[in-house]
């Protein structure tokens, strides 16, 4: 490693050698082309028709290389002066290096022709986030006045040193709404700002906030927005995750607790492996999962096909670029195609952390109300179903591939049939029993002809519908009875048509069950379900038509006759009991010839099935059908528990989506990131980054991949990363100051920008990783209570032409409220906001399609909807139709790990906050509210303070000749309510 | 409903005469300052959402007709998205030659054989993968997976727009849904917010979200107006106590655009002021929006539906919008309304491709005779191709490996550049094929812009529409 102490030394012991020995290519030379010429004159690139990889190939080029005259080569020329050509995007080389290659050329460029140069760039960690973190003390300055606050010290040394003079502190009521939103994202309530003006004691309020708990669902978006949290999966369909909000909650929790930090990284990272049996480490997973996830790529493709090991790739690729970003600002993305180019992160780094992740998926997991014992078994059943699913899934394939060829015909003419005759579905599906939680309840449906009929025939017609993919034969009882009788209660005279109650009843699809009458007469027919049919894990009984058929079939009795049952869901078009008579009912095919063309067609098909199937195999087959369903029954005896969607390595198979059970996917480091390029295979590990960091967690092959997690974990937390500690800091001081210290909050590498405070970054990352509690909000008290944030935020010409943009804080930045603020406070001053914490998300949209690709529909929501009504991070959040009018108000995108609020200003913006829905709706209730009031509470609620006179007599008059509520609608738009200050 | 002509005559009342600012970043981020002489000002990107199937519209392979119903064998493993490989699979439609260059195109597809010497065709482009999202995402933001801005959200920051009062970068999505990815297909991702994709709909009662009041018992067109005076009035005092922070002066302003645009976006939306002829060209309903496809997806409708947005696509471009992306085609939902014709390309292609092609073709007529052609780009994508051989009996399953784009105007020369093999199935020379990144990169051309010196810094990269690829087409310039 080449750090700059070791440079020195070099450069001092070559000077004192002989002046013109020339430099030892091997040893010299090669090094510092391979680390700073090669990532662009490769072979490959190529980049300005020059190719650096051998002696021969560099000559090629007309005037980059000429041996003995380096002042006429390009090589020297191109890098020489204070800002020179080479390399591109990147540091000048220092001088000792030029050095070195001047005087390798004019001593005649000595270069084995075997010798063959690869881009390979040096470990350096010689830049300022990858030293080691420097626990210094604060300074002094004359600037410092009464403040014994190091944070003032600091800054007050480089105000000093730039001739900046500090602004004074805010008046108090300003203060008060500043720390209010910057603490809580609320405004403070009148009351309690009368008190903070009576008796204005700073600390105390800091404190009150820091312990309210508000303050976890503030910061907590701060958080989500890092981890681009949602409750979708994004791509395509983007369905809905019912069971990602625990992980909200958890993140509420953390901040509000004042976890210590490094416990908190670790829950998240390998909180299952670390703390056993504690509920937290399993939510804490959530982060994992929470980014965008391929459900096509994972469920109907699968890992069998390259597309399906591609979604896997970049699956993957995700949550190690999530981890990296979030908790050490460092991006390895790039090296999944090449070495870093600018960082010490070569390709082998980043494929060990895709080993890391190689074992785990996105999926719902039992974080709690399960005991180990019961988990331990659910694993277990888990991992024995899924392998012999997947058995069943080859054998099955085996099957569909065979019959494929000897059916095609067969097929081709049911197609051909059902699109000349298909009729279709048709509103009327017919009748629909109450849902029921237990399968083996009796219910029925009965048909009063009003007169005893002779009927020769009885047909009955299964219903059919998509709910749940079931489609034909819905709601049809597994077991059941046929009954008639002249009793309408069924107590007397009884007499039994058709019994199917002595075992399972396989389901008929579309067939019409028949059956004769008894030829005796009678008035009333029941159908006694006795085992009911699966939904979606509840139980129902459903029918779509009765028909009662006198000799020759010629007329049907129960058209239209009256209908009665145990119960029934009369529910709008669809499903009714009048509907059972009502002549319409599912069939495949209107014409009669065509549908017993179709049957005799669709029993050949069978037959072929069963014929060719090897006897072996089709016991196989029944065989493990019986053992998944024994299985299957153990499992569902064990208590599902609470769930939470997390990285996980066991869970159901569904569709081509298969658990691990744990067992680490093969990695491969990837030439240009292509799968179909593996090179060596990988185990776990990750950069290192400082000087005693792990490359390989793992000696072996062989590793158990919760364990891999862990040492990831520990590698974040380890007190000499450099990163982590400075990584945290700097987002704690932007979520204070509104602006970080580092101006790119996820790269602290030579891509991304230098501290403006260096010294203070240090001290605030020692502090927390040095403090017993690692308390985060130790850090922020120290940061809310110093007085540079309580600087006024004015403007001051002298200070703005030395440092316009406040990069060493002579004011307050003034920053306009968040999209969830807006929100939040739209909703507190009308009287309407429901400070309910935690538990399932609000969703302000409308669901319309949701069996397939689920459509959210915004703009069918009602802003009345007194559920929506919760906090903004309650809220359900779309991956892929965002929320509009947050969204236009720049809230964070979850397709990716947003640091930084925009803060756009745009005029679709001002006409969603004057035209919305929402705001017209709360602009009623705040209006509502100033006609009892008046003007000034919700004036002052909304901004902080009372109207001045010359904005009271503008309130007034618009009050007086629009009315309460247009007036509203102008507060919830005003720039004193929208900007903080 | 209320009454938008009402509110329309009042804002236009109180906001006339305000003198607009140049405030809210009207320059793109090049500033004019442009790499090279642009021979396009604007971009039309048709998308045909699921997936078109080239072999039955613009890339003709009389093979498969020869050799309809036997076993389909390209000499190598095939692995599908959904199938195993059925039989050679003809396209169910003719191909006819038309134009001047005698380029053979299916009958599904023919209105386009007026304009068909103005177009040049690549049918040798290649995908990543057969994953709709991921395909859908690397043809409009340039990578296959989420985060990236869209190739719409690029232009407008570059180029920023020619008319304030509109955004620069319009969508007019499939009434029926969105497609794979939604919003994610013209996000501005790490841009700034104003490049992202507006949506508009036209026809509909409300064809941009919020752009008047909704309906309300206390809102009237005086208090609307009123409101807005008032707000002003309260805002100046609030920003005259503050000097020296432009953003609060930004965001007054910001209110006196948007009534502008609620003047410019209905006369841009407002197709009833076209003669009768152009709404023909453009194949609209008599009936208008409403037109029924609820039971069987239909010409008549398709052509109603997608004509309607290139009509509304040309009048945006006329008054200064920089990039439009049109949609045809909404999600896999039931019953089927895009081009994922897995099960019977007949019945979804037929009408979805007619419609497409009348439009289309009527867009390039009207803009070529409006002397606009020279200077709008349009492009016509979509995620990837369909096999040449069948699935089930009258379905395609996904060809990553082959499809085609077509461009057309902004200085691109018809004609016919690289071609894909006898079947369809794969690049003709398997060596050289084109993608995606060369597509971007001849648009920027177009526009005057470097593809390769247009990044952002996001999370220590250099981003741009074409990662680290993409070849300039020259051979299509003209």
């Amino acid at each position: 490693m080449l750090g700059s102490r070791s440079i020195a030394i070099l450069f001092s012991a070559m000077s004192l050698g002989p002046l013109f020995a020339a430099p030892d290519f091997e040893q010299d030379v090669a090094p510092i082309l391979e680390a700073k010429c090669l990532f662009c004159h490769n072979a490959e690139q190529a980049k300005g028709d020059l190719i650096l990889r051998s002696r021969s190939e560099a000559l090629l080029h007309s005037d980059a290389l000429v041996p003995g005259a380096a002042n006429e080569s390009g090589i020297i020329t191109s890098i020489l002066g204070p800002d020179p050509e080479m390399p591109k995007k990147a540091d000048p080389l220092p001088p000792e290096e030029i050095e070195i290659l001047r005087r390798w050329i004019d001593a005649g460029a000595e270069w084995p022709e075997v010798r063959k140069l690869v881009y390979n760039p040096t470990r350096d960690l010689n830049w300022w986030s990858l030293n080691p973190i420097q626990p210094g003390s604060a300074p002094d300055s004359t600037l410092l006045g009464e403040s014994d606050n190091p944070v003032d010290a600091f800054l007050a040394a480089r105000l000093e040193e730039n001739g900046l003079t500090p602004m004074p502190e805010a008046s108090p009521d300003t203060l008060l709404r500043r720390l209010s939103y910057d603490l809580t994202g609320l405004p403070p309530t009148p009351e309690e700002m009368d008190a903070f003006l009576a008796d204005p004691d700073w600390d105390a309020a800091v404190d009150r906030l820091l312990s309210s708990p508000a303050f976890g669902e503030k910061f907590a978006q701060h958080w989500l927005d890092l981890v681009r949290y949602a409750e979708t999966h994004g791509y395509d369909k983007d369905k809905p995750r019912p069971n990602a909000w625990p992980y909200r909650d958890y993140v509420i929790r953390s901040f509000n607790e004042d976890k210590p930090f490094a416990r908190f990284v670790e829950e998240q990272v390998a909180g299952d492996q670390l703390f056993p049996g504690n509920p937290e480490g399993v939510v804490g997973l959530g982060f994992l999962a929470a980014g965008p996830w391929d459900f096509i790529g994972h469920w109907e493709v699968g890992e069998a096909k390259l597309d399906g090991r591609i979604a896997k790739h970049l699956d993957r690729d995700e949550m190690v670029q999530a981890v990296f970003s979030t908790f050490q600002s460092t991006t390895v993305g790039c090296a999944q195609c090449h070495h870093h180019k600018f960082d010490p992160i070569r390709m082998e780094d980043y494929y060990r952390l895709h080993a890391v992740f190689a074992a785990v998926d996105r999926a719902d997991r039992v974080f709690s109300g399960l005991s180990p014992e019961d988990e331990k078994r659910k694993h277990e059943l888990l991992t024995h179903i899924n392998r012999l699913k997947s058995e069943q899934g080859q054998l099955d394939q085996e099957r569909k591939r065979l019959l494929a060829a000897r059916v095609s015909g067969i097929d081709r003419r049911i197609a051909e049939l059902k699109e000349k005759h298909g009729s279709g579905l048709k509103p009327q599906y017919g009748f629909h029993s109450q849902i029921s939680k237990h399968q083996d309840i009796a219910k029925w449906v009965q048909i009063d002809l009003g007169q005893r009929r002779g009927i020769t025939e009885i047909r009955i017609m299964p219903a059919y519908d998509d709910y749940g993919g079931i489609g034909a034969g819905f709601g049809f009882p597994v077991r059941y009875r046929v009954e008639i009788s002249d009793d309408p209660e069924f107590e007397q005279g009884v007499r039994l048509l058709h019994d199917a109650t002595k075992k399972d009843q396989p389901s008929p699809g579309t067939r019409v069950q028949k059956m004769e009458g008894d030829g005796r007469p009678f008035r009333y027919l029941r159908v006694t379900a006795t085992r009911l049919a699966e939904r979606k894990k509840d139980y129902i009984f459903a029918l779509g038509e009765i028909e009662l058929l006198n000799e020759g079939g010629a007329e049907n009795f129960a058209l239209g006759a009256s209908v009665t049952a145990k119960d029934s869901i009369e529910s709008g078009v669809r499903w009714g009991k009048r509907n059972l008579v009502d002549g319409i009912f599912f069939r495949e095919l209107s014409d009669e010839g065509a549908l017993t063309e179709l049957r005799t067609l669709q029993e050949k098909r069978i037959q072929i099935e069963k014929e060719m199937l090897p006897p072996e195999t089709k016991r196989r087959l029944e065989e493990i059908g019986k053992e998944i369903l024994a299985l299957e029954k153990k499992r569902k005896a064990i208590p599902p528990g609470k769930q939470v969607y997390a990285a996980a390595t066991q869970f159901a198979r569904g569709g081509r989506f298969m658990a691990t059970a744990g067992k680490p996917r093969p990695i491969h480091l990837l030439h240009r990131g292509d799968l179909r390029s593996p090179g060596e295979r990988m185990t776990p590990g990750a950069p290192p980054l400082w000087e005693s960091a792990p490359e390989v967690f793992f000696d072996n092959k062989e590793w158990n991949e919760a364990e891999a997690r862990a040492e990831l974990a520990h590698y974040l937390t380890h007190p000499e990363n450099p990163l982590s500690w400075r990584t945290i800091s700097n987002r704690l001081w932007q979520w204070t100051f509104g602006q970080p210290l580092v101006g790119t909050p996820n790269d602290f590498g030579r891509g991304g920008m230098s501290p403006s405070h260096p010294e203070l970054l240090d001290f605030l990352a020692a502090s927390l990783r040095d403090d017993p509690n690692q308390s985060l909000k130790s850090v922020l008290r120290l940061l809310f209570t110093s007085e540079a944030y309580r600087r006024a935020s004015t403007h001051d010409e002298k200070n703005a032409a030395i440092d316009g943009s406040n990069r060493f804080l002579w004011r307050a930045h003034r920053r306009r409220l968040t999209a969830e603020e807006i929100r939040d406070s739209i909703l507190l001053t009308s009287g309407k906001l429901n400070r309910e914490m935690g538990g399932p998300s609000f969703q302000d949209f409308v669901i319309e399609k949701p069996q397939h690709s689920p459509h959210y529909q915004y703009h069918l929501h009602d802003p009345e909807d007194p559920e929506t009504h919760r906090r903004t991070v309650y809220r359900f959040v779309v991956r892929s139709q965002p929320q509009p009018m947050l969204t236009t108000l720049d809230c964070a995108d979850p397709a990716m790990s947003v640091p930084q609020r925009d803060e756009s200003t745009t005029a679709l913006q001002a006409l969603t906050q004057w035209n919305h829905p929402f705001v017209e709706a709360m602009s009623r209730h705040l209006g509502q509210s100033m006609k009892s009031e008046g003007i000034e509470p919700g004036f002052r609620f909304l901004t902080g303070r009372p109207p001045t006179e010359a904005e009271k007599s503008i309130l007034t008059e618009h009050l007086e000749t629009e009315g309460p509520e247009s007036l509203a609608r102008v507060l919830f738009n005003l720039n004193a309510f929208v900007y903080v200050d | 409903m209320t009454d938008r002509r009402r509110f329309l005559g009042a804002t236009a009342g109180s906001f006339t005469g305000l003198a607009l600012g140049d405030l809210l970043a009207r320059d793109g981020v090049l500033g004019g300052k442009l790499h090279h002489p642009p021979r396009a000002k604007r971009v039309v990107q048709l998308f045909m959402a699921g997936a078109a199937s080239h072999v039955d519209t613009f890339d003709h392979k009389p093979l498969l007709k020869k050799k309809d119903g036997e076993d389909w064998d390209p000499g190598e493993t095939v692995e599908l998205f959904q199938s195993t490989p059925g039989a050679t699979f003809a396209s169910p439609w003719e191909f006819r030659p038309y134009g001047e260059c005698g380029k053979q195109l299916s009958d599904i597809v023919a209105p386009l054989g007026d304009v068909v010497d103005d177009i040049a065709f690549v049918h040798n482009m290649v995908g990543k993968t057969g994953v709709h999202s991921q395909g859908t995402l690397l043809q409009t933001t340039g990578f296959s997976f989420p985060g990236f801005p869209s190739a719409g959200s690029w232009v407008s920051y570059a180029l920023g727009s020619e008319n304030e009062n509109l955004p620069s970068f319009v969508v007019l999505p499939d009434h029926r849904g969105f497609a794979s990815n939604g919003a994610k297909n013209w996000a501005t991702a790490f841009l700034p917010a104003q490049h992202q994709g507006t949506v508009i709909r036209p026809g509909s009662d409300s064809p941009i979200a919020d752009l008047f009041p909704p309906e309300s018992d206390y809102i009237t067109p005086e208090n609307d107006r009123s409101g807005l005076s008032t707000l002003t009035k309260l805002n100046q005092l609030h920003a005259a106590s503050r000097p020296g922070d432009d953003r609060l002066a930004a965001r007054i302003r910001s209110y006196e655009l948007a009534a502008s645009m609620q003047l410019s976006a209905t006369d841009a939306l407002d197709v009833s002021r076209e003669p009768t002829y152009i709404r023909d060209l453009y194949g609209l309903a008599p009936e208008g929006p409403g037109v029924d496809d609820t039971g069987a997806i239909n010409e008549k409708a398709e052509s109603e539906f997608f004509g309607r947005k290139c009509l509304v696509a040309r009048r945006l471009l006329e008054r200064g919008v920089r990039f439009v992306q049109v949609w045809s085609g909404n999600d896999n939902g039931f019953p089927r309304r895009n081009w994922d014709s897995h099960g019977d390309v007949k019945r979804d292609h037929e009408p979805l491709a007619l419609g497409m092609a009348r439009g289309a073709a009527a867009l390039i007529q009207d803009l070529k005779q409006r002397g606009m052609l020279d200077e709008t780009l349009i492009l016509w994508t979509t995620e990837f191709g369909r096999m040449p051989c069948s699935q089930g009996s009258k379905g395609r399953d996904h060809n990553p490996f082959v499809f085609t784009n077509w461009m057309c105007g902004g200085g691109i020369q018809g004609g016919t550049y690289g071609e894909s093999d006898e079947w369809g199935f794969k690049p003709q020379d398997r060596a050289r094929y084109t993608t995606n990144y060369d597509i971007h990169a001849t648009i920027l051309h177009q526009l005057g812009i470097d593809h390769e010196g247009l990044t952002v810094r996001n999370n220590g990269i250099d981003r741009r529409l074409t990662d680290v690829h993409g070849h300039v087409l020259r051979e299509m310039l003209g």
